[in-house]
């Protein structure tokens, strides 16, 4: 049977801000190169396990609010989260079957498209950033899914 | 695209396919909107009320704690600070003397010259907020915003130096981009020789570069460069920062220049945003 039951809005919401704020905590700059995408993460999970409480409208309005964050051109983030969280509502049905392992491989494919599309809109609108450290987010994403997996579905899963 | 359409479980599809291609034309009708016609500034402006409360959430501990260090100190560290306080402020007023005999001079130079560049009495304080943007790009959320009259390509200096310009204006907030950003160009003249050239960022905090100097010219270690006024955003005289090393090439035909800014770019909380006087507002249209 499928599981795409609807998850209450509260904890999608509440995950949502909170990775939000961990997003801006400032951070020594040696760190916050390696600031992994909380909130992409979060989107992913939502995307994955409850598509019908989150999905699209979520990972485009999330992506907007860091769009309006950095300060970068609007809809750079949305277009990017849109498309990859599409990608992960698609592969949802597997990746729950997946071990931990195959799913931090799949994360990082999802974060690899992310970054590139990013990567793709700041060339295409004439701010380059071609620092290589921007390449080692989705290395810390995919490492970090299983612990962010494992307290979210913490949230809902009582 | 057939491999989006995905099926429920219950055999009906969920309208996947159309959605995704809904909200990517959304978003890149956004990104298109907000670069080529820069229609989006209300938009922009609405949306960053909804955040500028995680902001407020972000910044406001740092804040209480700077606060609560401050009100904790004890009365020996206040009277030491006090007393190093008049000092400096004996300095100041020293130096302020020779200021206004300065600005007298120099009012009368300019009468001569008939120009009346500079920057104007009207300049705003703002303070940096503990938030960090984006570790790729160098720039910082000021708590000033439309509301206080802050415009896009606003100059912002700091007590050392010129800071930045200011880059996109919410309603509370605005962004600043650092001098030092890769992004980022000052027009510069070498204050010992009065050559005029282009510092751009490097994209390191607190370090640019005169990439356009050709070998031959004169610029030596510690030379100071100042606005020049050219370009009408920064106002003219400022410092910007003193050359820290020259590289000379020969096979090549310009100079590598590094400089190190004045403005302390990585420890100002104070910043200073500041309007052109009216008659360099014309002169910058009319260029």
């Amino acid at each position: 049977m499928s599981r795409d039951r609807r998850i209450r809005r509260t904890p999608v919401l509440l995950s949502a801000l909170i990775a939000l704020i961990l997003a801006i905590v400032p951070l020594p700059h040696v760190i916050d190169v390696l600031r992994p995408d909380f909130l992409v993460l979060v989107v992913y999970y939502w995307s994955i396990e409850s598509p019908s409480s989150g999905g699209l409208t979520l990972a485009f309005f999330a992506g907007l609010a860091i769009d309006v964050i950095r300060g970068v051109v609007l809809g750079e983030h949305a277009l990017a989260l849109t498309l990859t969280a599409a990608w992960a509502i698609h592969l949802r049905l597997r990746v729950r079957v997946f071990s931990i392992l195959q799913q931090s491989l799949t994360i990082f494919a999802l974060l690899g498209a992310y970054q590139f599309i990013l990567f793709w809109v700041d060339g295409a609108t004439g701010y380059p950033v071609t620092v290589w450290s921007r390449w080692l987010a989705p290395i810390i994403g995919a490492l970090l899914w299983p612990i962010v997996s494992g307290i979210l579905s913490r949230l809902h899963e009582r | 695209m057939v491999a989006f359409r995905s099926h429920e479980a219950t055999g009906r599809p969920s309208g996947l396919l159309l959605r995704s291609a809904l909200y990517t034309l959304l978003a890149l009708g956004l990104i298109v909107l907000d670069k080529r016609y820069d229609q989006l500034g209300k938009i922009r402006r609405a949306l960053s009320i909804v955040v500028y409360p995680v902001e407020l959430a972000v910044s406001s501990p740092f804040e209480g704690y700077t606060w609560l260090r401050a009100s904790v100190t004890t009365r020996d560290t206040l009277r030491a600070e006090n007393a190093e306080l008049q000092a400096k402020l004996r300095n100041a007023r020293l130096r302020l003397q020779r200021y206004a005999a300065l600005q007298a001079e120099n009012q009368q130079l300019r009468a001569l010259r008939a120009s009346t560049a500079g920057v104007g009495p009207k300049f705003l304080v703002g303070d940096i907020m503990d938030v960090d943007i984006d570790a790729f790009r160098e720039r910082v959320l000021v708590d000033k915003g439309a509301r206080d009259g802050v415009y896009v390509g606003q100059a912002v200096l700091d007590a050392h130096g010129v800071f930045g310009q200011v880059q996109s204006v919410a309603e509370r907030t605005c962004d600043v981009i650092l001098i030092s950003d890769a992004t980022s160009a000052v027009p510069v003249m070498i204050n010992r020789t009065g050559l005029r050239t282009i510092a751009v960022g490097s994209g390191d905090l607190g370090r640019l570069e005169l990439p356009y100097l050709p070998t031959t010219t004169n610029v030596v270690k510690g030379d100071l460069l100042v606005t020049s006024g050219l370009g009408g955003v920064y106002p003219e005289g400022y410092p910007v920062g003193t050359v820290l090393d020259i590289k000379i090439d020969r096979v090549r035909s310009l100079a590598k220049v590094d400089v190190r800014s004045a403005a302390r770019l990585d420890r100002s909380r104070v910043l200073l945003f500041v309007w052109p006087t009216p008659a360099a507002a014309r002169a910058a249209a009319r260029r």
